[in-house]
């Protein structure tokens, strides 16, 4: 029988038109969920190496602003002339790499690694709604990455105006350098960006929603698969609103209208441009910018709460309590965005209304937080490298969040905004913890995605150097910023009272490069493990998870046979009464009889009539 | 055996793309809801809205976008009681009257115009009016690519069940754009 259902899908698989598989359709227009997540992770590397080296030329300026590098100019030429970096260039740098970081890295190659990955092999599919639309979605991102790229080709450089391209800057051309060519080309990147993600969050959405294998309830879904869920709604519903905040301002850039601009003065020249707001600008952008700090965060928080539970060999503490949270912070995303705008004169009432909104985020945040403690607490903790990546997320995640609350209070960000204590803030909670969130994921994941494991020493030492850097690196900028030092400030020695900050600076600067060295670790050990690695099992970590139970070796439509059937949650571990510490959610309680609760049964009576007849027969001896 | 497994994927393989189509709808209308906060608040904070009296030809279109609704409802009925041939008609209607749609804007937009209501303009209010109905006009496009898509799969005589799957697409997303337009339409004559 089951020799019959094998053949039937197996000729299935091929009923798609997936029978002569080229070098080309296996590998570069590849329709294939598996493969399309290794294209978002590897792409996704790439650019946060660019960027991580991005920020360590900004950082060089900031600890040495009177220093020449002759070396510089050799490779950044006319933008380091001397050997020392240019303003313009300086502010192109901290505008790449915040863009690079937030919406390449964290949101394309987070998001789009682990929902193609994880979605169809968690939730039992053998690919996505759309395998068409999610290779779209992935050439869109890499035509989107190569044409910011680009923009370091042209004459006046790259975008300067920040990540968050306030207008006048971002829309008046002649502005500054970075506002010319530059901006052009990040508007069209950032558009088919867009594009690329909206495609990639309506497939994940309408996958998740239809397509879930027999048994498998929401309720019992893994914690990944809610969060990227929902991560995927909050883009569906957020970049839209991008989108029609950027039509305007290319209408304003390349048609003259005025929708964010009025009383411009060039010198002696007035600009004809009236009536417009950049305030206008900044709730549009805000509307998108708030949500997409959770679509960075929530994909993360998701690994992470898998990922806990399974190496604390122990039930996520609070699953209910987790998806919850997850909604809670979903929902209140998008009635935060004001806490952006408290220095722009909004009216106190309304900065009331939207600082208590901010603060009630810490509610479901913390429930995160203590539920993963809570997991951990007096669990069999294995301390993969996956694991201690999870549990730096956590780190961070308190860090960061912490100062979160100052700065979500009005009266406090009047003096915090713009400087050092919020690029202190938002790199501890959504950058370091993401990042740690998103390593987590790879070295989880990577026997699933190449078949072969890691090296677990190589990543013993990348994590420890990593955390250790990360907390030197941003803890000190707090300090800098509570002075008011602001960010984005290219020579900020010229002001006498900053001046005592210089020495924090070469401190900070040290930390990033040896950050930056330890990441070579990983580097190295990706690549090589990718086709020398140790020959991974089928379930190394020995998880619950559907995907687990898919063959080593890859194939197009993940399981040989029929999809497996799923009969329980996904965090059965450390059973009471069970054979071994885990029980794969394909495990009906027929085979557990011995470790079965009352509630497993969810009321079904039939179900438990059997189990108390099974107790009763097999009533342990007393002694 | 092997053919109803195949058929049964067919149909499972439909549901969640029809699903798209809606997600799609949704992303949409948000889009346009942004266009519509930032004339609300642009409206609140300078006290002025496009204080035009809209070109009388933009009620013809909308009236013209209506019948194309209904004509293209009248198509998948026909679709589902099995004559081709009213489904093909039915569509014809529906391409036929969204390109004279298309003709009415640009009739609309011209009117504008002479009357010195041009896009570059220091009032905002008028400039996202040639925005709102620019983009909706693309939407149209797109829908136009649906119904023909519809009407080759008439022509090529797809079975029943992929022609549905087409008309289905079709119907969601021209019904979406037309009331998309009549929320428009309402929306700047409510606050001129």
């Amino acid at each position: 029988m089951s020799t019959i259902s094998l053949h039937d899908t197996h000729h299935d698989d091929h009923g798609h038109g997936h029978h002569h598989e080229t070098f080309l359709t296996k590998y570069v227009f590849s329709q294939d969920h598996k493969m399309i997540a290794k294209q978002f992770l590897i792409t996704g590397i790439i650019m946060a190496v660019i960027a991580m080296l991005l920020s360590i030329l900004f950082r060089i300026q900031l600890a040495w602003p009177d220093k020449t590098f002759p070396l510089l100019e050799t490779f950044l030429g006319k933008w380091a002339e001397g050997g020392r970096i240019k303003p313009d260039f300086f502010l192109a740098l901290v505008t790449i790499h915040g863009t690079i970081m937030v919406f390449f890295v964290l949101t394309a190659g987070l998001s789009g690694t682990f929902s193609n990955l994880l979605i169809p092999l968690q939730i039992g599919a053998r690919d996505m709604a759309s395998p068409f639309m999610n290779m779209l979605s992935y050439w869109f991102f890499l035509v989107a990455c190569i044409i910011m790229m680009s923009s370091f080709f042209v004459q006046t450089g790259p975008a300067s105006g920040g990540w968050t391209i306030y207008p006048p800057l971002s829309a008046v051309p002649k502005a500054m350098p970075g506002s010319g060519l530059g901006m052009t080309l990040w508007l069209v990147s950032m558009v088919i960006f867009v594009a690329s993600s909206l495609i990639g969050s309506l497939n994940y959405v309408s996958t998740i929603l239809n397509m879930r294998t027999k048994g498998m309830d929401l309720w019992k879904m893994p914690l990944t698969i809610w969060a990227l869920f929902l991560t995927a709604i909050l883009g569906i519903l957020s970049f839209p609103v991008l989108v029609s905040g950027v039509v305007l301002l290319i209408f304003d850039r390349s048609f003259g209208t005025s929708f964010y601009l009025s009383d411009i003065v060039f010198g002696t020249e007035i600009l004809p441009n009236e009536g417009g707001s950049p305030i206008l600008w900044q709730h549009l952008f805000w509307f998108l910018g708030h949500p997409e700090v959770y679509i960075v965060i929530m994909p993360a928080l998701g690994i992470s709460s898998e990922i806990i539970s399974v190496n604390s060999r122990k039930p996520i503490f609070g699953y209910h309590a987790m998806v919850y949270s997850l909604i809670g912070i979903t929902v209140l995303s998008f009635i935060v965005w004001g806490h952006h705008m408290f220095v722009t004169g909004m009216n106190p009432l309304l900065g009331g209304v939207f600082m208590i909104t901010t603060l009630i985020i810490a509610v479901p945040s913390a429930v995160k937080t203590f539920n993963y403690l809570a997991t951990l607490w007096r669990g069999n903790i294995r301390f993969t490298p996956a694991m201690l990546f999870a549990i730096g997320l956590v780190s961070f995640f308190i860090s960061g969040g912490l100062t979160g609350i100052f700065l979500g209070n009005a009266s406090l960000d009047i003096n915090l905004h713009d400087t050092y204590f919020v690029v202190a803030h938002f790199h501890l909670v959504m950058g370091s913890a993401a990042i740690f969130g998103m390593l987590a994921g790879v070295y989880h994941w990577f026997p699933k995605m190449f078949g072969r494991m890691m090296n677990p020493k190589l990543a013993y030492l990348h994590f420890w150097l990593t955390f250790i850097c990360a907390y030197l690196v941003f803890f000190p900028l707090h300090f800098l910023g509570l002075d008011g030092v602001p960010r984005r400030y290219y020579a900020f020695t010229e002001f006498e009272f900053m001046n005592k900050w210089l020495t924090v600076n070469v401190f900070v600067t040290w930390s990033a490069i040896i950050a930056a060295l330890a990441q070579v670790a990983f580097l190295f050990n990706f690549f090589y493990s990718i086709f020398r690695g140790k020959k991974a099992t089928q379930n190394p970590w020995e998880a619950n998870t559907l995907e687990w139970t898919t063959p080593v070796e890859h194939l197009h439509g993940n399981w040989p046979g029929e999809i497996p059937a799923v009969y329980r949650w996904p965090y059965d571990y450390s059973k009471p009464g069970a054979d071994q510490d885990f029980i794969l959610q394909t495990t009906p309680f027929s085979e557990t009889m011995s470790s079965n609760l009352p509630h497993d049964f969810e009321g079904n009576e039939e179900a438990e009539r059997i189990q108390k007849e099974w107790e009763a027969a097999n009533k342990p001896v007393q002694e | 055996m092997v053919s109803t497994i195949q058929q049964e994927n067919i149909s499972l393989n439909f549901k969640p793309k029809k699903f798209l189509v809606w997600l799609f709808v949704v992303s949409s209308t948000i889009m346009f809801g942004g266009w519509t906060s930032y004339y609300l608040v642009f409206m609140a904070s300078k006290g002025k809205g496009h204080g035009l009296v809209l070109p009388e030809v933009f009620t013809y279109s909308t009236g013209v976008l209506l019948i194309s609704s209904i004509s293209l409802f009248l198509a998948a009925r026909a679709l589902k009681t099995g004559s081709r041939n009213k489904q093909r008609m039915f569509l014809w209607v529906t391409f036929i009257l969204g390109i004279a749609f298309g003709v009415m804007q640009f009739q609309g937009w011209t009117s504008l115009y002479q009357t010195g209501a041009v896009l570059v303009n220091n009032n905002a209010a008028i400039s996202m009016i040639y925005v709102v109905s620019g983009v909706h006009l693309l939407h149209i496009v797109a829908g136009l690519a649906f119904v023909l898509s519809s009407l080759i799969g008439s022509y090529k005589n797809v079975s029943q069940e992929v022609a549905e799957y087409r008309q289905d697409i079709t119907s969601i997303f021209w019904h979406f754009i037309d009331i998309l337009w009549i929320y428009l339409y309402v929306f700047l004559l409510l606050n001129s």
